[in-house]
């Protein structure tokens, strides 16, 4: 119990500290943050059921047209990047990275750690 | 009576703590425990009465800077509230605070402070910063026994007395004694991992002078602020164009939308302040073609309001099935005929009627563009989520 929380925060800790990344979030399928170390603490929430709602809306539309469930969605702008995956039924996982970090390695951190998120919560 | 001060607590205490009780904060740890000692002595501050802090974990100004930290101003108490200093001597340091504890690891030296406090001062409220430390410090034994010589004082001398307590893993009758024995209430407050929902709770265990209420609150530390309910979703949804984001806006202290061409396509997001709960709201979009994102916002929704536009009730038929779609039969929900200002509007009885509603269920005459009876709302949700009282 309070074992999971504290794997949950470390998971969320090791995942900040990955190059490039500003914030990250651990969120449940349906919208609620789970954990997060985010730059602006007080906007965590809506973050989290933004960022379900994308994903969600993403994998309705592609599976909805035969081409399978997203491996993951990245928002581009000039400012940075929003990347969210799936992290198994429960929940997934968030982050957002500064303009100019390489896609290639985050996009690794990003999955092994959701792979550790969907076994934690299982 | 004293009042807890802590959210929903003094209601489920039938009031409050009576004079000659005690009461432990009985805290897993690791959980953020050590606030509820401090808002229920700032409570009865508050409220006129005096208090006195037993200090064991740091230095007193520590402490104060805690109070601080809260948003709550203990310096207009000078006159009336007082600490136990057992920590200053420990480092050799000097006190400047009216009661101060030689030997903090003595428990002789400790109990006659205490004592000299429970016969000099009016009846009070006396709060241990930390039992758990005094325990480290004098033993588990001495310091039970000390424990009810001190609850046995208060009841003669009127005064209430309140313990924070780490349940670290002391010996297994010791913890049983906390629990089950030394004291007329325990609080148990602790930490949750259900579904995804990972926060911490509080629940009464034990209540002598009333028919405890066993129903366990989420809660959370804001700084400033202390201790609020926190309640993690509460669905907003109903047909388009009702007023679902209108109403999200009207009731939270911040909140967003996802709107595009005047419609909800993805969802509104707001958080509510008010009277100590802290509440996340979901609105839904109303349209049938977003049908999945509404499905996938209901999860694990602790309440809903279903609001409807009050001048169209060929919209019930749609509303009813969004209570299905989101699986809200059986939670706690509030309908909310909105748009009472405008001609035609039926009134909540003739909602019931067309709806064909039993009378258990609430229905709030709201107009949520100009915020009337939004708060009315929220609090007739609120009390149907917490069991209401
Ligand atoms: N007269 C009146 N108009 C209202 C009231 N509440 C909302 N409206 C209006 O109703 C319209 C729809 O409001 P929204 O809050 O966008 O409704 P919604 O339910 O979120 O709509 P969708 O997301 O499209 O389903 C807007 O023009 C509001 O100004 C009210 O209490 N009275
Ligand atoms: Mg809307």
């Amino acid at each position: 119990m309070t074992d999971t929380i504290e794997l949950l925060d470390k998971l969320i800790a090791d995942l900040k500290k990955s190059g490039g990344v500003e914030s990250c979030a651990a969120v449940s399928r349906d919208g609620l943050l789970i954990r997060s170390s985010m730059q602006k603490e007080q906007l965590a929430e809506s973050f989290a059921a933004m960022s379900a709602t994308m994903l969600g809306a993403a994998e309705t539309a592609s599976t909805e047209l035969g081409k399978g469930v997203p491996n993951r969605v990245i928002v581009e702008s000039t400012m940075g990047r929003l990347i969210a995956v799936g992290a198994g039924p429960k929940a997934l996982l968030v982050v957002i990275v500064s303009p100019e970090t390489g896609l290639g390695l985050i996009l690794l951190e990003l999955d092994k750690a959701a792979n550790k998120l969907k076994e934690l919560l299982e | 009576m004293i009042e807890t001060g802590i959210p929903k607590l003094d209601e489920f205490l039938g009031g409050g703590i009576p004079k000659g009780k005690s009461l432990v904060y009985y805290i897993q740890p690791g959980v953020e425990g050590e606030v509820f000692g401090l808002q229920t002595i700032y409570n009865s501050l508050k409220k006129g009465d005096t208090g006195v802090f037993v200090v064991s974990s740091t230095i007193p100004d520590i402490i104060k800077g805690q109070f601080r930290d809260f948003g709550w101003d203990i310096s207009k108490f000078k006159d009336k509230f007082f600490f136990v200093d057992a920590y200053d001597s420990l480092i050799g340091a000097p006190s400047n605070e009216k009661y101060v504890v030689p030997n903090p690891d003595n428990i002789e030296a400790f109990s006659k402070i205490i004592i000299s406090a429970i016969k000099e001062l009016p009846p009070s409220t006396i709060v241990f910063g930390s039992l758990s430390t005094i325990i480290d410090l004098c033993g588990e034994k001495e310091t039970m026994q000390a424990v009810m010589t001190w609850n046995k004082m208060a009841k003669i001398y009127d005064h209430v007395l309140v313990y924070n307590f780490t349940a670290w893993p002391y010996s297994e009758e010791s913890l049983k004694a906390i629990k089950e024995d030394m004291f007329n209430a325990v609080i148990s407050v602790g930490g949750i991992a259900e579904r995804v929902i990972f926060g911490q709770y509080f629940g009464i265990l034990k209540a002598d002078w009333t028919t405890e209420i066993k129903k366990s609150m989420l809660f959370r530390v804001l700084r400033p602020g202390g201790i609020k309910l926190y309640i993690p979703k509460i669905l907003v949804t109903g047909p388009f164009d009702s007023g679902k984001s209108t109403f999200v806006h009207a009731l939270s202290t911040r909140a967003i939308s996802v709107d595009r061409l005047g419609t909800t396509i993805a969802l509104d997001h707001g958080h509510v302040d008010y009277k100590g709960f802290s509440a996340d709201i979901f609105g839904t979009p109303g349209q049938e073609r977003f049908d999945p994102i509404i499905k996938l916002l209901s999860g694990e929704s602790m309440g809903v309001f279903l609001i409807v536009d009050s001048t169209n009730p060929t919209d019930f038929i749609r509303a009813k099935q969004m209570l299905e779609i989101t699986k809200s039969y059986g939670l706690p929900f509030v309908i909310i005929a909105n748009k009472q200002d405008l001609p035609g509007a039926l009134t909540p009885e003739e909602i019931r009627e067309q709806f064909d509603l039993s009378h258990d269920v609430p229905i709030v005459p709201v107009i949520a563009k100009d915020k009337k009876g939004v708060y009315e709302a929220f609090e007739v949700l609120i009390d149907k989520i917490t069991g209401g009282l």
